[in-house]
Formats: structure tokens, sequence, C-alpha cells
């Protein structure tokens, strides 16, 4: 190196070491630089002022460019702006750099940045996570679910199929008795099926590894078998999907099933015949990771020799060795919904019986209340769980309670509601007439056919009240002929009463008992009386016979008021107490002087006054 | 037992079917050519004493509307290229698929048969392509499906390159 140089990299060396330039430095280095020239040069530069604005005009000249390009370069890096844009255009290549260096330490140093941006980025917006996580996430969640979804509806199915059956509670036992859920013994013995075949396939030549049967199961050549359900798998992924882990996880045919499951070097293929449990899956996805485990060279540098893996024939045969074997058929038979069904059945045709005979006996009550005279039914239903029954009822009627009697129909569950209402059947009119007419004991009314005969006898004014009441019987009524009443004054009582009554008991003036010589009136009097009671009891009527006293005009009144009586009473006595004549036939009145027979203008009128008359009263 | 994974291709009617149903053992009806475009045989021989499966993956024919599955082509241990000694131009058909099924599964045994030697006449491949073929490494073998020539022969000879250690 030179002198030259040597003071060129000192200078700059000075330069570069400092901000501003120590002149003196620059100066001595300076008179060096000229001593190595001119030896004579001495120590000190006469005339040159430390502050000699040349050695300025010298370091501009020599660093001017270099002192510029510092300047432009201390401002980028101050300014935070241009700074950021200058990193920004190198950035990605360094990191791409320190990653091909040492992939971990770059890892390392921005996992905690990376996991601190996540969750901001998670606090401030889920959603946009969620966005780009949703591509991987969700085809891995819906695999989840649906197998999730096929294994909880399998057990349901199963579970439902079993629970009703004499088989399901003898289960439901089972697991008391042996402490398990009733789920495990559900899946215990519920699901049939076979393990027919395993086949361990090697993944990337599609060459059987190894291949396990069940005794009873028909078989292919598995090497061929193998090959092509590899190629098969080779074909789906091909075709439909752009995934290359992922390919065909089940097959199926009628009640054959092929279920395979992936590992890193090998498949396994299972062929079920019947209906595995989903559990299978994870029966044939833990030997698939047992045989991983256990020969991770051999899988991987399979070569087609499966003499290394022959001990993965164990683990096959346990697979072929799953089996559920079906029960017996007759259990099968559901014995509990049978039972069920039978008392259902049982319970609706007693309820249908209970219902017929309560409605047949209804009908009876309703048809009673029907045929009912003075009833109308205009309405019979069942309500609430209540016979309802509406209708009119003439007051004559029957009480419709009593005729439940007999019908069957329990009365509190009856409501009746009764309209009261005047009935024109002929047994109310005949009833209604007896009670407004009254008749006499001698008169009866009658039903013939549609009319009410009246028959009998009765007396003049009953007859003439009872037609008038006839004739005010509302339109339409029964008809009501009362022709055949007789008269009861008329005949046989007619003249027995005229002869009674021409009898006539004579006193003596101012005398109370009867003149002497009347024994034979007496006896006739008598002779009619007695005719008179036993025509009354004949024609069942109760005859009164009244003895009326008289007395003449002469004396005062009030002796003779009281005389009449006294002579009235005095024959009552003797026809009584002489003549046997019943008591209650007989009756007494006093009419004094106020009913003379004669004006008494003679003492022959006179003395026909001074009488007891009889006159025959029938009560009506 | 040994297995290898072979791949039997060609164009269409070179004479591969011909070969299979002659010489190889066979459970799948030809149909899954046409569908899933790939049938599995088998075809046992006898190397050194022990007996080698080869799993002859028959891959459906090339014509210029169809294209080989390439995906069919993994882990095979060798190849059966077939072409027809009449149909010159199935020979390149070969040649194309050697290039691509190389290029898809690396450098593994492969046998080129030229097939229908029975038909003399018809015979259109000069012996000296055949000869320029082998020189440029390729194994040739001349065979008929029909006749019976050559095939056994070009199996084992296959079974035996693709089991050498």
């Amino acid at each position: 190196m030179s002198a030259n140089d040597r003071f060129l990299e000192a200078l700059l060396g000075v330069q570069s070491s400092g901000g501003g330039v120590d002149r003196k430095v620059l100066a001595r280095l300076l008179l060096q630089a000229a001593r190595s020239i001119d030896a004579e040069r001495t120590t000190a530069a006469p005339g040159v002022a430390p502050l000699d604005p040349r050695f300025e005009e010298l370091r501009r000249v020599l660093v001017g460019g270099e002192i510029d390009q510092l300047a432009r370069l201390s401002r980028q890096i101050d300014d935070p702006e241009q700074f950021a844009a200058a990193v920004s255009r190198v950035l990605p290549n360094a990191i791409a750099l320190a990653d091909s260096r040492d992939q971990q330490r770059l890892g390392q140093v921005l996992a905690p940045t990376v996991e601190r941006a996540a969750q901001a980025s998670i606090r401030k917006d889920p959603g946009a996570l969620a966005g780009i996580m949703q591509p991987v996430m969700l085809p891995a969640i819906r695999k989840s679910i649906g197998e999730a979804i096929d294994g909880t509806f399998q057990s349901l199915n199963e579970s439902l199929k079993a629970s009703l059956t004499w088989r399901g509670l003898r289960w439901r036992f089972e697991a008391w008795r042996a402490g398990k859920t009733y789920a495990e013994v559900v899946l215990q013995h519920s699901l049939v099926y076979q393990v027919e075949h395993a086949f361990l396939i090697h993944r990337h030549t599609g060459l059987l590894i190894a291949h396990a049967a069940a005794a009873t199961a028909e078989s292919q050549d598995p090497q061929l078998v193998s090959s092509m359900l590899a190629a098969i798998q080779d074909f789906v992924r091909d075709s439909f999907s752009q995934d290359a882990s992922g390919g065909l996880d089940a097959i199926r045919l009628g009640d054959l099933l092929v279920w395979t499951e992936q590992g890193p070097y090998a498949t396994l293929v299972g062929v079920i015949r019947g209906k595995p449990p989903e559990s299978l899956h994870d029966t044939m996805r833990a030997t698939l990771a047992h045989i991983h485990e256990g020969h991770p060279h051999s899988l991987e540098h399979f070569d087609g020799d499966s003499t290394p893996l022959a001990a993965v024939d164990t683990d096959l045969q346990a697979l072929v060795n799953l089996r559920q074997e079906a029960r017996a058929k007759k259990s099968g038979f559901p014995w509990l919904l049978f039972l069920v069904v039978a008392t259902l059945l049982a319970l609706a045709t007693w309820w249908f019986l209970q219902w017929r005979s309560e409605s047949q006996a209804w009908q009876r009550y309703v048809d009673r209340l029907r045929d009912a005279p003075g009833l109308v039914v205009t309405g019979a239903v069942k309500r609430d769980g209540k016979w309802h029954v509406t209708g009119l009822r003439d007051p004559l009627a029957v009480d419709p309670i009593t005729l439940l009697d007999g019908t069957g129909v329990d009365p509190a569950w009856v409501v009746a509601h009764w309209q009261p209402f005047l009935s024109l059947d002929i047994p109310f009119t005949a009833q209604r007439l007896r009670s407004s007419l009254d008749p006499p004991p001698t008169v009866t009314l009658e039903l013939e056919g549609d009319r009410i005969v009246g028959k009998g006898a009765a007396s003049r004014p009953w007859l003439q009240k009872a037609r008038a009441h006839v004739a005010t019987l509302p339109l339409g009524s029964p008809g009501v002929d009362l022709s055949a009443i007789r008269d009861i004054n008329e005949g046989e009582l007619g003249r027995l009463t005229a002869a009674i009554q021409s009898h006539a008991i004579l006193f003596d003036p101012g005398e109370a008992l009867p003149s002497k010589g009347q024994d034979p009136l007496f006896e006739r009097i008598v002779a009619d009386l007695n005719a008179l009671v036993e025509l009354s009891s004949r024609l069942r009527i109760a005859p009164r016979v009244v003895l009326t006293g008289h007395s003449d005009s002469t004396g005062k009144g009030a002796n003779n008021l009281s005389l009449s009586v006294a002579r009235s009473e005095a024959v009552r006595s003797y026809l009584i107490r002489q003549r046997g004549v019943t008591s209650s036939l007989l009756a007494v009145r006093g009419a004094g002087m106020l009913e003379p027979v004669n004006d008494e203008s003679s003492d022959i009128d006179r003395s026909i006054n001074r009488r007891v008359s009889l006159s025959v009263v029938i009560d009506e | 037992m040994i297995q290898k994974k072979i791949c039997m291709l060609g164009a269409f009617s070179v004479g591969k079917t011909s070969l299979v149903r002659r010489y190889v053992q066979s459970v799948f009806a030809d149909q899954y050519l046409t569908t899933v475009g790939v049938k599995i045989d088998k075809k046992t021989v006898t190397v050194d004493g022990r007996e080698v499966a080869l799993i002859l993956w028959d891959i459906a024919g090339e014509d210029d509307i169809s294209t080989v599955r390439m995906s069919y082509l993994r882990g095979a241990a060798g190849y059966v290229l077939v072409a027809d000694g009449t149909r010159p131009a199935t020979l390149e058909v070969a040649r194309s698929l050697q290039s691509r099924v190389s290029a898809e599964v690396g450098d593994v045994p492969f046998v080129l048969l030229l097939n229908k030697i029975d038909l003399a006449d018809q015979w259109a491949v000069p012996d000296a392509e055949i000869d320029a073929m082998t020189t440029a490494g390729w194994w040739v073998r001349t065979t008929s499906a029909k006749a019976g020539i050559g095939v056994e022969e070009a199996f084992g000879e296959l079974a035996r390159r693709t089991t050498a250690p």
C-alpha cells in the first residue's frame, strides 16, 4: 500500500468515525503527507491555522460525493416513511432467505407474533378468520358430523326397534343385572353383522399385503380384488375428488358393505355383511393404526414381498372374527307391542260395547219418553259426558225420572229441560174434565175410542154445568159425549121422591107432638124412606130427607118458629127411635109460619099448615 | 409370495385382450376396461424356484380420444407395451406411451411386445427398426398371442427383471 493510499484511508477513517472532522489530525496528516514528498518540511506549518477554510475545501474535494450519499442515507433511515418503504422492498426476499437458511428459527421467532396477530384478528372480527378457515374446516366438520349422525341414527333405530319387544325388556334386565348401560347391551345384541373379509392394501402399488376371510365367506382371488379396489379408489378419486388423500369411505351393495380406512402407507378394507355398528369404523381405524405402529418401515418400503409383514395376519384375523350372530327369529316377535296393541284393542272394544250399551239404554229411555202421553221430546243428545233431553211436558204426564227405572241409564247422567204445555191427549182431557166438572159418584167419564163418554145419572144443575163446560173446550179437543147421563130426578128416584114429599104429618094447635091417629101415615113414610135408602145405595147417591116444621099463623112469630123446629125434631126423633130410620138420613129445619100451604081462611086451612113436610135433597 | 404391479398398455386392438385371455388368470369382465378404464388380471410365473404374481393392470387402450389415466400407473414395478406388428402406427403409440409412462413411474423394467408375428405376410416393422430400438436400450419381443409364440418367455423375463435385487 502506498503512502498516499494510507493517507486516503486514514482520511476516510477519520471521516467515517464521527460526524465532524478533527482538523488538527487532518492538518497533521497533510503535513506528514507533505513531508513524505518533501522531508524538509517542518513540523509546524507556519501560516496554517487550524480553521483554515482550505481544509474544508480540501475535504469537499476529497469526499464530497460520499458526504452527500451519507446524508441521503441518513435521511432515509431517520424518516420512518422512507425507511419503511425501503425495508418493504427487501422484506419478502429477506424472509424467504431466512426461511431457506434455517426454517425452524424463523418459525420460532415469528410464531408468538403470528399468534398475537391471530388473537387480535379474532378479537376484532372473528368472521375474517372464520372465512379463511372455512374451506379447510367445513369438509372436516361435515364429515365428522355426518359420521356422528350416522352413528346416532343407527343406534336410535336399533333402540327403537328393540325397546318395544320382549327382547328389549330382556336386554333392559340384562343391562340392570350386568351394571351396563342399556345402549351397550343393545349394541352388543342388536347389530347383526359379520366381517367377511379384511384386506390390507399397499396404498402406493395397490398390491395386497395381507388378507383374512371368514370361514363362511366366498371370495375371488384376493390379490386381484385388492388391486381392483385400489383401482376403483383411484378411479373415484380421479373422477370426483380433487383431494388426493380422500377416497371411497364406504361402498354399499345390498347388505354387503365395503368400508375403507386410509392409513399413511396402507389401506384397510373391510367387507361386511349385515348391519355393523358405527363403532366398527373405530375398530378398523384402531387396527390400522396398530399395524402401522408395528411395521412402519416394512409398510413404507413394501415391494411386493409380504413375508416381513406376516404378523399383520393376526390383526386381520381378529377383525374377521368380529361378528354378531343373528338371534333366533322367534324372539324377535314383538310380544310387548302385541300385548300393548291387544290391550288397546280390548279397551277399544270394551269402550265401544260400553258406549253401545249406554247408547242403547239411552235410546230405550228416549223411546219410553216418546211413547209416554203428555211428553214431547224435541232433543236428546250426549254433551260433555251427560245425556241432555229437552221437550214439552204436560203437568199431568208421568214424571220422566220414573221412566228411567229398568232402562239402565244412570239418573245422575241425565239433564232434563222440560217446558210445560197442555196436552189434548184423551186421558189428560178426561182427567181435566173430571177435575173441573167434579162429577157426582153416579156419573162416570170413560174413554171409548177417541171420545170421552159420560155415563150414569146426575142432577139437572150438574148436567147443565157440565154441558156448558164441555162447550168451552178448545178446538181439536177429544169429543165429549154426556148424552148418556140421565137426569137423576127422573124414573124411580123421581117417583119415590115425589111420594116422600107428598107426605105431611099434622099437629094440633100449639102442640109439638104429631096428632094422634097418624100411625098408618108413619107406616107409609117409613116404607118410603126405607125404599129411598135402598134405592140410594143402589144408585150410589147420598140423599137426605129434610123434615121441615111449620106452624099456623096464630100466636107470636118467635114461638111459631121454635114450635116448628120442635115439631120437626119430634118427628125425626120418633122416626129414628120408634121406627128405626137411619139417623144420618134425616135433617130438621124450622120454617115457622112463613111457608104456609094454604091461606088461613079457615081452621082446616090452619090445621093443614100445622105440619112437618118432607123434602128429598140429593147432594151433588 | 412376491407380487409385482405390472401395467399393460397399448393402442386399441393390438392384441392385449387376446394376451390376457390366453395367458392370464382373470376374474373381472372386460367391461371394466370401458367403465373404470382398467382391469386387473394376474399372471403367476416362477423365477428361480420362487412364485411371482404379476398383478397386471390392463389399462384401457389409447387412441385419439381417450388417454390413459396416469394414476393407474402409480407404484408399477414394470410395464408391458403392446404394439401390433402389422400396424406401425401402434408402435408410435407405444413409443409415446413409453415416454409418458417413464416420466410417471421412473426407470422401471418394461418390455415391448410386437404382437401378431403369426401374420408374417402383413408384418410391417422392419428388423432394422427393431434392432435400432434394441440398441437404444429397449427390450423388444415379437409375440403371437394367437399362436402362442414368445408370450410366456416375455412374462417370465419381465418377472425376473422386476424381482432382480
